[in-house]
């Protein structure tokens, strides 16, 4: 094999050249395979060696947790390494099953395990999943003193839930207010679901501190945060009393359509307000050039229920193009059917026909007989 | 052909002359293939590395993710948004009814099962109505629905959340349309009536659209290779590799497509393929580009791009994206005969999606789907096994004239073949590493060595099953073909 490859005024044969790349293909075929393999062999032993004290382990922690004095120190002392880490996970797993007298006795077996000294030290490290676990842990033993204690200020979106859902938890909240700030106060980002549930929880008892934050901030935010509040607005169940709501109504006007539809849904939420109840902004509303808002839109009016609402939702069904649209306005109004004129489904076409039959269905399912609607 | 003309009178210089002049034009010509193809190999082989590399720095995120089980409770959570599954079943009496029940048993807050019966000439249909107690919905469809004639809409009476539609058969497009149109749910999920789904992979599959809820249009999961897995109850209970060599390989294959392509095509938001057997989509986004299309045989390659398409077209801010756990499991061909006619149907579906949206190769308006990673792709993978293909015709005419260094191509092979090995390897890595699906040391050196086997033999014949598929596509053949299956361990006879 001749030939060879010149550059910068050196020429280096072609069989140095081929034979530098088989050393390194060598080495790297060489390197992954005993890793692969090497990794392969120790999580097979470790799994064995957990799978085979996991039914053991199980039974005996099951048998003092019934116990008058269950005596976790003492037994923690006694279990290997490999035992105590079988049962952390077993703690874990029971921590997430059980409530009440079963869980605090379970708790003190945490402590006994170590985990709330381990996780202050893990709130002082600098990884995220480092504070998410030590947060977690806290969570479900219930003991938020290494946090109180710590210097740790939660930064990522995560790390926020997941203090909020510790304090929550441990009743060292105070008040919704201190969630949502925690939650929402400089917050870079969006949430995970676990987020959203969190704010959730905090604000279906008291909404004020989450509409209050959003009346003020929500133009700081990006899109993705600002649909995830809408969301969780949308889910509240709960009466707001006199919260301006403004800027839902504004949300309702914003150019991406998401957002739309999501301040559409939570408008649906609140019921019938004052504040919304200007006609020339539902005219606007159900004037949206989305079809996808405007059947959110339909859903809101369903959701109020009351007869201007409803006025509406029909009169707008009625000039409807947009056959999902119609479809929804009329899944809309069809829980509402015993509030508007007999007759007036007719106009609506099949679409109302489509969404009875549906209904009946859905009850028929449900409770086992057919609700006639019509 | 003038050069080869031998003239009365003048056979012996003359004759001399122009042999002369081919074999110098067909050793220039071998010569400078040989060029393109260790210079295409080396900027392929760059790619491929690359990818790895993004891949690997994605999963290491994904794979501490999945390891925190934040303390809430997911399933009275109301921010799940609801996922309609549409199951397109033609003459699939035998195991409807499981899949059915399967889909319907997953674990997520709020789903709704759309089955839909191709037009199936069996019992399908049957078998529906009994087990699920079915009733006809009683009043006409208010919108139109891009998909052939639809007979009826039934709705179960003991199950609120299964949908069936009976339909006139037209292929899977128009099956998944009929579903996609059907469904009321924001997000949909297309999956094959065969196809077992992990319980909680909707859980874990929807995560894209819960971190992005205004932008998120599609997510893929992992596809897994079932045969020689138990079954039991639509779930896989125990995994295994399959026995035979032909399965087994593709394990490696879907491995390697998985855990480095996907993810590290991920990375850069340049995710262009997800899987029929098991994707998540925006219902209303696909409603919008008008469904699946009827003349596409891998309908699930087409979708992704046509949504990057109009989504960029519409200068949407979007993101596809692909999760590594959830993950959903699939027989695949046992035989040659069988896998050789998959395959070049998924090259026909190749091509005929480059070709149709081969105005987004090397357009910047396009983004980094138009300048990266479609071009790469028509290079690795449409254009790739073709050359390499031609390489093994060209190398018996190359050694016929004396132009064949065989040591010099005996290195060439053993340095690619390294490389892919060495790749294979960087995939199963990946596995252990991550998910460790197969637990067993004994199966890990398997798959290691099927990253090892596939280069002899297995890689040279794919690149015939390429050749066959472009000579087809060619010539417009359009049959799917029918996927023969044994069913899975456990399961009963």
């Amino acid at each position: 094999m001749a030939g060879a490859v010149g550059a910068f005024g050196y020429e280096v044969p072609l069989i140095v050249i081929l034979a530098v790349v088989a050393l390194v293909i060598g080495l790297l075929l060489t390197v992954s395979f005993y890793i692969t393999i090497g990794w392969s062999v120790y999580r097979s032993v470790v799994d064995e060696r957990r799978d085979r004290v996991r039914d053991d382990l199980r039974e005996a922690l099951l048998e003092r947790l019934f116990a008058d004095d269950p005596g976790w120190e003492e037994w923690v002392e006694t279990l290997s390494g490999t035992e105590r880490r079988v049962t952390e996970s077993l703690l874990d797993e029971f921590l997430r099953e059980l409530d009440g007298g079963d869980k605090a006795q379970l708790q003190g077996l945490g402590v006994a395990l170590g985990i709330p000294d381990r996780a202050r030290n893990q709130l002082d490290g600098r990884g995220e999943f480092e504070h998410l676990d030590a947060l977690t842990w806290l969570t479900l033993l219930g003991d938020p003193d290494p946090y109180l204690e710590s210097a740790f200020e939660p930064e990522t979106p995560r790390e926020r839930a997941a203090t909020v859902t510790l304090l929550s938890e441990t009743d060292s909240l105070d008040g919704a207010g201190e969630g949502v700030s925690i939650l929402l106060d400089d917050i870079d980002g969006q949430f995970t679901v676990f987020g959203q549930d969190t704010l959730h929880r905090i604000s279906r008892s008291d909404p004020t501190p989450l509409l209050e934050t959003a009346r003020r901030e929500y133009r700081s935010w990006n899109e993705p945060l600002l649909a995830q509040v809408l969301a969780v607005c949308a889910n509240l169940e709960t009466s707001v009393g006199d919260q301006d709501l403004s800027w839902l109504t504004a949300a309702l006007e914003t150019e991406n359509e998401a957002i739309r539809a999501a301040a559409a849904r939570a408008l649906g939420s609140f019921g019938w307000r004052e504040t919304v109840r200007d006609r020339a902004f539902l005219e606007r509303a159900v004037g949206d050039p989305s079809p996808r808002v405007r059947g959110a839109v339909y859903e809101m009016l369903g959701a109020w229920g009351d007869q201007p609402a409803l006025s509406v939702l029909l009169y707008a069904l009625v000039s409807e193009t947009h056959p999902r649209a119609v479809e929804r306005g009329t899944a809309a109004l069809v829980d509402r059917r015993d509030r508007i004129d007999p007759d007036t489904p007719a106009v609506l076409g099949p679409a109302w026909d489509w969404s009875v039959e549906h209904a009946e269905y859905d009850d028929m399912a449900r409770h086992g007989s057919k609700r006639v609607y019509s | 052909m003038p050069s080869t003309t031998i003239w009365p009178g003048t056979a012996p210089s003359g004759c001399i002359v122009e042999m002369h002049t081919i074999t110098h034009a067909v050793l220039m010509g071998l010569a400078g293939f040989g060029v393109f193809v260790v210079g295409y190999y080396a900027l392929i082989s760059v790619g491929y590395l690359f990818l790895h590399v993004l891949a690997l720095f994605e999963l290491r995120e994904d794979v501490k993710e999945s390891r925190w089980d934040p303390p809430f409770r997911k399933f009275s959570s109301p921010f799940y948004p609801g996922i309609g599954i549409v199951v397109p079943a033609y003459n699939e009496e035998a195991t409807i009814v499981e899949s059915v029940r399967s889909m319907l048993s997953l674990n997520y807050p709020e789903t709704e099962v759309v089955v839909v019966n191709d037009g199936s000439t069996d019992a399908t249909l049957d078998r529906l109505r009994e087990q699920f107690d079915l009733e006809a919905i009683d009043a006409e469809i208010p919108f139109d629905i891009p998909a052939e004639e639809i007979h009826g809409v039934y709705r179960s009476t003991t199950d609120e959340k299964l949908l069936v539609v009976d339909k006139d058969n037209g292929g899977k497009s128009d099956a998944l349309n009929a579903g996609i149109w059907l469904t009321d749910m924001p997000l949909f999920c297309a999956v094959d009536a065969d196809t077992i789904i992990d319980r909680d992979a909707l859980l874990q599959i929807v995560t894209p659209f819960l971190k992005e809820p205004t932008t998120a249009v599609a997510s893929g999961g992992v596809i897994r290779v079932a045969n020689d897995c138990t079954v039991e109850d639509g779930i896989v209970t125990d995994v295994s590799l399959p026995k035979t060599g032909l399965p087994g390989l593709q394990v490696m294959e879907y491995l390697r497509a998985f855990y480095s392509g996907r993810l590290g095509l991920n990375r850069i938001n340049g995710l262009i393929l997800i899987s029929g057997a098991f994707g998540l989509f925006q219902t209303e986004a696909v409603r919008e580009i008008g469904g699946y299309r009827h003349d596409t045989i891998t309908e699930d390659f087409d979708i992704v791009v046509r949504l990057h398409k109009h989504l960029t077209e519409q200068d949407r801010e979007y993101t596809v994206d692909f999760v590594p756990e959830p993950v959903a499991w699939t027989e695949v061909p046992s035989s040659r005969r069988v896998l050789s006619r998959q395959r070049r149907r998924w090259y026909r579906g190749m091509m005929e999606t480059v070709v149709t949206n081969r105005k987004m190769l090397f357009n910047r308006a396009y983004g980094r789907v138009g300048t990266l990673v479609m071009p790469f792709f028509v290079a690795a993978e449409t254009l790739g096994p073709l050359i390499e293909g031609l390489g093994y015709v060209v190398l018996p005419v190359a050694w016929y004239f004396g132009a064949l260094d065989v040591t010099f191509v005996l290195m060439f092979f053993l340095l690619t073949t390294g490389y892919g090995v060495f790749l294979s390897w960087f995939g199963v890595f990946s596995e252990v590493w991550s998910f460790n699906r197969y637990d067993s040391p004994w199966q890990v050196l398997r798959l290691l060595w099927y990253g090892v086997l596939e280069n002899f033999g297995y890689r040279q014949w794919k690149t015939i099953v390429a050749w066959r598929g472009l000579i087809e596509y060619v010539r417009g053949v359009e049959t799917w073909g029918v996927m023969e299956r044994s069913g899975f361990a456990g399961e009963e006879e």
